[in-house]
Parts: structure tokens; C-alpha cells; sequence
């Protein structure tokens, strides 16, 4: 559906990276562009002047994303990402001291109420209906007092598109595109939202988001498959749950847990600004300081401490459901910036995208055992992550047939070298992508962004290139036997339930 | 904008408490006055027609080292015959996958995809369309393999099989998605499953056509005069026109008559479709037919349906149903034009528990907008968003290109562009009024649901007569016997 926003985006990011790679011209071109500031607040500005037609894009992401959550409150980054919609304390209200009154007992009824949703069958279910019943009524009280969707009217009455936001699993990134007369009124806005949100109809959100969960997940095969997959495939790290969160996590998260987890990671220090289009840094910056200046810094954000221990063998998972068959595999392997990422992609790229691929061309085109075959690198990037495959069979072949099929391309590049034709077909084909993602404010707002926020240095995609441009032969044979191990994978199977509807 | 009293003295207030920061930032939007004055030139693509017929739409773009070509032809799913259907879609695909005379479809593969070039062709219900780009470098061979494939298909048997079992496979899991199934359901009531405009591709109708037919389809509907061709990207005008003339040679003419499918009729009848199916949410399209494209009424239905469903969360749908009272993650919709007509429709994938009531305030809000004026702020903003976020038609100049052959396709007026934000700003609120009494009848939508009744608040019977529909048993008759 075209209009809806405020996503959950897993893996956005790495989709990219997949594509990305520059050549050298185009990384010049690119670098010639921007201008790089970093406040005393530490947050780090980029911009990339674009003066074809008088608008521009942003984009800026804290690096926050589900692998921050433990169990219990998962799904909050996402749930956070919808409520910064909901205004501040100048935006989004017609008497914010009156409101305040009433959420605050919002938050005390809310809690209560969710406390008892959590206690599931044990809960006193009288009790949770008088809460809820409280709840509706402070709610439609609150609701007298606000401007409704405020940030949503005013850039819509100034010609703003692409409002949105996306939550992934390393990332929460918003954006939003004016017209270029219209740079202070963004400044002032996001300035506001990253200083104050006031999280306003929380708990109709928090009822948004569980029909999103089955919107997007529950009613959806293949998300389905991919968490049963990454809930398998990593038994300690945080990986292994959903951006979207579980549904009981979702039902019963509070106010103040949302609140918590904003102060901890939305500080400017853990935020990166991209602007891209019709802007001139050298009145821009002044703006920029002026309004995200003054933003107090915050503590870093708490350490990161769990590691995926090694994996001792295969992992399987089957479960059914009332859809036809797929399967998704995967195996454990390191992130950028080793140079093992840089060759997972190469490899997935040789054996899965585009009509010469391997897989493609003996599974697809001549066997027909499947309709498509995807490889990628999940859930995220910032932690060791997967080499994933994605599979579709095609009736009457069976997930097992498909399965092995696929094995049989992964040995077979264990032992016999890949072409230099295909290694070169692939560099271009990345350096390609890699231009036309520079055609748009918003793909160069993507480029920018990502390894600033992921790994502290927006030039470190030159580093990207440069590691796809140097893999060998001998590299992705080294890859191949070194990761695509049987102990080291992990296979999902969705099967067609014996009795659907 | 709405501001009172209380909240300037509240920010003010505010601002002396911290006087000794800069705080003059923390403000609201509406203090920061009017903005300055956008200027702005609206790039055109150059038209001309080459000596064979094919009429050229043509804009420079020197920023990066690339082109994009964007070829139409009239002809697309509307002209297939009805035990056919699925036809322009195997053409289009054939077409690319199955190469030409002269060069194998693998062959083509491999020459494209090493230099990161691409061609793509589709089958839509008017126009076929056909796609390509790649480094400006490769302009020349990109356009040598394009032509190929546009004039000389080989059609072989090999990919046509291939496309068949693919698309086949795709039916059979179109079913998996709720969603999906739900519209499906509700364009064939909507247009009739007879109707061009309703009938869709099915195992029988695929499996009744060979490369005869693929050959045929092709040849009623490639011919230059037939062929409207943009091309976009880092070369000039006297490039552009070389190349074409030299890969088009020999290209000749053909009339290409294509018989006007029959006028669609409205069958809504206010009925309720319902398919059972294990899933959580209510899976809902509403509607009945809308409008007629290019119509007299374009510019109130794009206000009102900015104001009804399409304008993100500004709009009614979005701010009753999901930011008020948590119903879906998404709900759109509004009075769609179309070649005929398009769909008067909503669509959302709704809250199990409250689906009855959810349906309620759908109708509410129809009729509302049939009966008071939309109020001052919402047709402002409708026409603000509208009016002040035009300049994004333009950021890129494939985009340009593209809309412009659009209109011009699609027999817009040469300056509908040039006038579009003044006859947006003529729209007024009794318009609106109007619009919505003449495009909106809730009687007679059809409402079609999938999902399971026993999770709704009311029983279906409570909205209208219902009609079942047994989703199994449709799916069983459609695959056929299985292997």
C-alpha cells in the first residue's frame, strides 16, 4: 500500500550495501560534493550540494535499532520511531501543561493495565477492562488538547514529501523532503523532535503497531520464514528477534520503557544528519548550529556485550502454514570491514543476481526447480552477521530437491575457481549501481549515511569499494570453505499446512 | 496556522526560563514566518519524430555518466482476447528472455549484464512498455540490442515455457497474501470478470497459448508509428537522433488498429463479499467504479481524495482509523481515475475484533464528505501539500521525461503542466461537496472481506446481504487437476 510509513525496515541498509561500490571517478565526484561538520554536541552534519532543481532531501539515523533490546521490550525501537510523530511540546498541542496533567495519569493507568495484559491468563481480566475502559477516557480528555498528526500538517502544507522513518535492526533513520525555501523550518522541526518528543497517544500506537505486526509479519510468508530463520540461527545475540518485535512484548511495553530507551540512545553524539539537494553549506551551517547546536550531549550509549558463541553444527527448522513452500539458509560470517563481507557479496552476487548467475541459469532457467533463488548479508552489519540464501520452489519440486540443488553450487565453488569474466561482470555491475544510486537527493542521502552512523566514517565506502575491487579467485574459494560449512549453517523450511483453508 | 494565545505566551514564557541559552531555536513553525520565494524553471523534454513514425521525447542530463530509455506502445492487456488472457504479459517477457534472430536470449544476457546495461519489457493493461539503460559509454550498444529485441523477437518455445511455469507458479501463490487475495476478489466484481478491464491471467488461459500467438500479439502492436520513445541521460540531441535513426532503419510501418474494449457498467450493488481464510486481520477493498481520466473533475477529486484517503495522515481515513483509534497500520483510498473508469475504492488490512465498527467510520466519513464542507484548514493544507510539493515532479529528469510522454499518451492538454497548481488553487470547498456526491454512493460499494468472521465484533450480516465465497474450492477449480 502506497501511504503508509513508519516501517520497520530490517536490513535496508545491508540491501544496499549490496549494491553499492563506486568507481573511482564517481567516489571523487562524490567526494567533491560533500561538506562534513561535526557539532560540539557531536553530531555529525554531511552535506552534498545538488542544485539541479530547488529542493532537498535528509536523512539522519541514530544508531539505535533492535539489537539495543532484550527480551521483554522488544520492538522498541520501532514503537519509539512512531511515537516521534507525535509532537513535542510546542508542536502537536493546544495547551501542553494541561496535557501533561493527564498523561501523566495516562502512563499510570497504561501501566497498570499493561501489567496486567502481560500476566496473560493469570491476569485479572475485570481489572484490565475497568483500566481500559479508564484509559479511553483520558484519552479522548487528551484528545481535546491536541493538534492532531501536527508534524504531519505542517510538512504537508509546506510541500514536504517522503515523511518517514524506518527502524532496522542497527538503525533508526527519518527522513523527509522540502523545497529548498523551506531549510529552517526543517531545522527547527527535527531540532525539536530530537530534543522533546512528547510520546502523545502512546497506547494507540502501541495498538497501530501490534496490527502491523500482522500486517507485516503474521499474515506475510516470507517474514514469517525469516524470523523462525534468524530465531534459529542465533541462540545468544540479539539478532535473533525481530525489528518488529514479538507480539507479547509489543501488547505490553510501557510508556516509560519507550521513554527510557529514547534517553539512552537519541542523544546528538549517536546521530548522523545527511542533507543532500538544493542547499549552500555556507549558509546552512549557521541554521544548522543555531537549532541542533544547542542539543545537550548525552552519555555514550551502554556498551555492547553479547557475542554469538561459535556454532557447533546444522540447525534446522520446519514449521507449516497456510502458504506454499520456502526456505530460506544461512551461514555465520564476518561484517564490513573485513574483507570476508566484501567477498560474501561478490560471491552472492556470481551465484544469484541477475540472469547469468549460476544459481539462476540452472535452477531457474534450465532445471526449473525454483522461481527464484536471492542471496544477501542479515539481519545488519553492524555484529557478524549471515550469508543468506532465499528460495522459491516451483511446484512440484519440493523444498528438499531446491535445497540441494543449491549445496550443490556452493561446493562446487570450493573447488573450482570463479571466472575472472564473472568477477569483472560483478565490479562493474556494483560500480554501476553505485552511480545510478547517485541519481536521486535520497540515494545519495542513503550513501552518505551509512557508514558514518554504522562505522564512524562516511569515506569508509571507498574502503568498501576497494575491498570488493581486490577479491580474488582464491578469495571467494577461501570464503566458501572457510563459512559455507555444514556445522556453521542454519536451514528454515515453511511447509504448506496439511489441512488450509 | 492554528495557533492561540495560550501556547505563544506558554512558549514565551518558556524562552525566559532559559534565557541564558540560545533558545530563540525552540519556537513553533508557525513563528518562522512566510518563506522566501521559490524559483524555479520547469525542465521539458524536446518532442520530434523520426522519418519511420516513432515519436521521440528527448531531455539531457549531464549530472552522471548514464541513460534511460522509456519506450511505449499502445496495446497492452485490454487487447488480448479473453481466452487469451496473460498474453501481452508472455509477449513482453518472451520478448526479452526469448532474444532475437540474431542474437539468443542468452546471448543477450551476457552482453547486457557484463556491461551493467539493462532492457525490461512489460505488459500492462494499455501500453507495453519496454525499458532500458546503461553507461552513457554503452548508449550505442544498449539501443543496438534494444531495437533487436523490439523489431526481430524470436519467441522460441524454450522461454516461452519458461515464462509460463514461472507465471503459473506465481498463481498459485498469489493466494498466500490476504491482501492480495482481497483485491484480486474485488477488481473481478468490481469490473466483471469478463470485462478487459476485470478478467485475469489463469492456469487455463496461459496454458492455451503458444508462440503463435506471442508472434501475432507482437506483430499487431510493435510498429513504429505505434512507438512513443523517451530517452533520458549524458548524451545530446544529435547523438540521440543518430543512434535511433541508424538501430531503427529498415523499421516500417505498420496500421495498428486496436479495437476500444466495451464501455465498463457499474455492477456495485452494495453486496458483501466474504472469504473465509486463517488469518489475523480483516482484509478489506470497498468501492464501486470512479472516474473517467482527464475528465472535468480531475482537479476536485485530486483535493478530495487528498482530503478522504490519499493524503498520507492528513487525511481522514489514516487520522479516524489509525492515529485516532489504533484500527490499522494503513488505510487508503479515494475516487481513482481510469482509461474508463478507474475504482472508486478503499483498501486496508483492518483489527479483527473491531472490523464492523471500523467499516462504520468508513462510511461515516464517505458520508460526511457528501453532506457537510470540508473544513477551511483541511482543503488549505490539501492544496498547500499539493501546490508546494509540485517542484518534485521535476528532481529528476527521467522523471520529467516520463511524465510528460504520460500526458501526452494519455491526451492531457500540451499545458496541463503549465496550469496544473492554478487549477488546483480554483478548487473550492462546495467543489469538494460536489465532487463527492457525484463520485461516492456508499449504498451501492461493494465491500469485499477476507479474513475470519468469528474474530469480528458482528456478524457480516449486520452490513448487507453477503454473498460466501468459497476460497478453496475457487482455488481447487482454477489450478486444475494437479500432477
Amino acid at each position: 500500500m502506497k501511504n503508509i510509513r513508519r516501517t520497520s525496515l530490517p536490513g535496508l541498509l545491508v540491501a544496499l550495501a549490496l549494491a553499492f561500490g563506486p568507481t573511482l571517478l564517481a567516489a571523487q565526484s562524490l567526494e567533491e560534493k560533500v561538506t562534513a561538520h561535526t557539532l560540539k554536541n557531536g553530531m555529525t552534519v554531511l552535506f552534498a550540494e545538488r542544485h539541479g532543481a530547488p529542493v532537498f532531501s535528509t536523512l539522519y539515523g541514530f544508531k539505535v535499532g533492535s539489537v539495543d533490546e532484550y527480551p521483554g521490550v522488544t520492538g522498541t525501537a520501532h514503537l519509539f520511531e512512531h511515537m516521534a510523530f507525535k509532537g513535542t511540546p510546542r508542536i502537536g498541542t493546544k495547551d501542553y501543561e494541561k496535557e501533561q496533567v493527564l498523561m501523566d495519569k495516562i502512563a499510570q493507568v497504561g501501566r497498570e493495565w499493561s501489567i496486567e495484559l502481560a500476566k496473560g491468563d493469570q491476569g485479572d481480566k475485570e481489572k484490565a477492562a475497568r483500566l481500559r475502559a479508564e484509559l479511553t477516557k483520558l484519552e479522548e480528555e487528551q484528545k481535546a488538547l491536541i493538534v492532531k498528526d501536527e508534524i504531519d500538517l505542517i510538512y504537508s502544507n509546506a510541500g514536504g514529501t517522503g515523511l518517514n522513518a524506518g527502524t532496522g535492526t542497527d538503525q533508526t533513520m527519518y527522513m523527509i523532503s522540502l523545497p529548498a525555501n523551506r531549510f529552517e523550518l526543517f531545522c527547527l522541526m527535527e531540532s525539536e523532535r530530537i530534543r522533546n518528543t512528547v510520546l502523545r497517544e502512546f497506547y494507540i500506537e502501541r495498538s497501530v503497531i501490534q496490527e502491523e505486526r500482522k500486517q507485516t509479519t503474521d499474515a506475510v510468508p516470507t517474514r514469517l520464514l525469516s524470523e523462525m530463520f534468524m530465531g534459529a540461527a542465533f541462540i545468544a545475540h540479539p539478532y535473533n528477534h525481530p525489528v518488529v518485535g514479538w507480539a507479547s512484548d509489543i501488547n505490553s511495553v510501557t510508556l516509560e520503557e519507550a521513554q527510557a530507551f529514547k534517553q539512552k540512545y537519541y542523544t546528538p553524539n549517536n546521530c548522523v544528519l545527511a542533507i543532500v539537494g538544493d542547499v549552500y553549506p555556507e549558509k546552512a551551517v549557521p541554521l544548522v548550529e543555531k537549532y541542533f547546536g544547542d542539543i545537550p550531549r548525552g552519555d555514550d550509549p551502554p556498551v555492547f556485550r553479547t557475542v554469538e558463541p561459535t556454532q557447533l553444527g546444522e540447525r534446522r527448522v520446519r514449521f507449516e502454514f497456510d502458504a506454499e513452500p520456502q526456505l530460506m539458509m544461512g551461514y555465520h560470517k564476518p561484517t564490513f570491514p573485513s574483507k570476508d563481507d566484501a567477498t560474501a557479496s561478490v560471491l552472492g552476487y556470481i551465484l544469484t543476481t541477475g540472469r547469468t548467475s549460476r544459481i539462476y541459469k540452472d535452477l531457474i532457467q534450465d532445471k526449473q526447480l525454483a522461481v527464484s533463488v536471492s542471496t544477501g548479508s542479515s539481519p545488519g552489519a553492524r555484529f557478524p552477521n549471515l550469508f543468506t540464501f532465499n528460495a522459491v520452489p516451483r511446484n512440484p519440486h519440493t523444498l528438499e530437491e531446491v535445497e540441494k540443488a543449491i549445496l550443490e553450487h556452493v561446493e562446487k565453488v570450493k573447488t573450482e575457481p570463479v571466472s575472472e569474466r564473472e568477477l569483472q561482470k560483478v565490479k562493474n555491475n556494483l560500480d554501476a549501481s553505485y552511480i545510478r544510486s547517485m541519481s536521486s537527493n535520497f540515494g545519495i542521502a542513503m550513501q552518505l549515511i551509512r557508514y558514518q552512523l554504522l562505522f564512524g566514517d562516511w569515506r569508509l565506502f571507498k574502503t568498501y569499494r576497494e575491498l570488493v575491487g581486490s577479491v580474488t579467485a582464491d578469495d571467494v574459494m577461501a570464503f566458501a570453505k572457510t563459512y559455507l560449512t555444514p556445522e556453521n549453517r542454519t536451514v528454515a523450511y515453511l511447509v504448506k499446512k496439511a489441512k488450509a483453508s | 496556522m492554528k495557533r492561540t494565545t495560550t501556547q505563544v505566551t506558554a512558549a514565551i514564557a518558556f524562552a525566559l526560563l532559559i534565557l541564558a541559552l540560545p533558545v530563540l531555536a525552540q519556537r513553533h513553525p508557525s513563528e518562522l514566518g512566510a518563506p522566501p520565494p521559490l524559483s524555479f524553471k520547469m525542465p521539458k523534454p524536446v518532442m520530434f519524430t523520426l522519418a519511420n513514425g516513432i515519436r521521440v521525447a528527448y531531455i539531457q542530463d549531464a549530472e552522471l555518466p548514464l541513460v534511460w530509455v522509456l519506450g511505449y506502445f499502445r496495446g497492452g492487456s485490454l487487447f488480448e482476447p479473453g481466452d487469451k488472457a496473460g498474453l501481452a504479459q508472455l509477449t513482453a517477457t518472451v520478448l526479452r528472455t526469448g532474444g532475437t534472430k540474431a542474437r539468443g536470449g542468452d546471448q543477450i544476457n551476457e552482453e547486457l549484464e557484463f556491461i551493467a546495461a539493462t532492457v525490461e519489457a512489460m505488459g500492462g493493461s494499455e501500453y507495453m512498455t519496454v525499458t532500458g539503460s546503461s553507461l552513457k559509454k554503452d548508449f550505442g550498444k544498449l539501443m543496438e540490442i534494444y531495437a533487436d529485441l523490439v523489431m526481430n523477437p524470436a519467441f522460441p518455445q524454450d522461454k516461452l515455457d519458461l515464462a509460463r511455469n514461472q507465471s503459473l507458479e506465481g498463481m498459485r501463490r498469489m493466494w498466500d497474501r490476504p491482501n492480495q487475495v482481497s483485491n484480486i476478489l474485488f477488481q473481478e466484481r468490481l469490473y466483471g470478470p469478463d470485462s478487459p478491464y476485470g478478467r485475469r491471467a489463469k492456469p487455463v488461459t496461459l496454458k492455451g497459448i503458444g508462440r503463435e500467438d506471442l508472434a501475432a500479439f507482437h506483430k499487431k502492436i510493435f510498429s513504429p508509428s505505434n512507438l512513443m520513445l523517451g530517452v533520458a541521460g549524458d548524451v545530446s540531441a544529435d547523438e540521440v537522433k543518430t543512434v535511433l535513426n541508424q538501430v531503427f532503419k529498415g523499421w516500417a510501418k505498420a496500421k495498428v488498429d486496436l479495437p476500444e474494449p466495451a464501455p465498463l457498467t457499474e455492477r456495485a450493488d452494495g453486496t458483501v463479499y466474504y472469504a473465509y481464510k486463517d488469518t489475523p486481520q480483516a482484509n478489506l477493498y470497498l468501492g464501486h467504479l470512479g472516474a473517467r481520466r482527464n475528465g472535468p473533475d480531475q482537479y476536485k477529486l485530486e483535493v478530495l481524495n487528498n482530503i478522504f484517503g490519499g493524503g498520507g495522515f492528513t487525511a481522514r481515513l489514516m487520522k479516524q482509523l489509525r492515529s485516532d483509534r489504533g484500527l490499522t497500520y494503513g488505510i487508503y483510498g479515494g475516487v481513482m481515475d481510469g482509461r474508463d473508469r478507474g475504482p472508486f475504492m478503499v483498501a486496508s488490512q483492518l483489527k479483527a475484533a473491531q472490523f464492523v465498527e471500523a467499516l462504520g467510520l468508513i462510511k461515516d466519513i464517505v458520508r460526511d464528505l457528501q453532506t457537510n464542507l470540508v473544513s477551511d484548514e483541511e482543503i488549505e493544507t490539501a492544496k498547500n501539500s499539493i501546490i508546494n510539493s509540485f517542484v518534485f515532479n521535476f528532481e529528476q529528469k527521467n522523471q520529467v521525461m516520463s511524465q510528460v510522454m504520460t500526458l501526452k499518451l494519455q491526451g492531457y492538454a500540451d499545458n496541463y503542466l503549465d496550469t496544473y497548481i492554478d487549477n488546483i488553487r480554483k478548487v473550492t470547498k462546495q467543489d469538494i461537496l460536489d465532487a463527492a456526491k457525484k463520485y461516492m454512493d456508499p449504498a451501492k460499494m461493494i465491500i469485499v472481506v477476507v479474513g475470519d468472521e468469528k474474530k469480528f465484533d458482528k456478524p457480516l450480516a449486520s452490513v448487507g446481504t453477503v454473498k460466501a465465497i468459497d476460497l478453496k474450492a475457487l482455488i481447487e477449480a482454477e489450478r486444475g487437476p494437479q500432477k
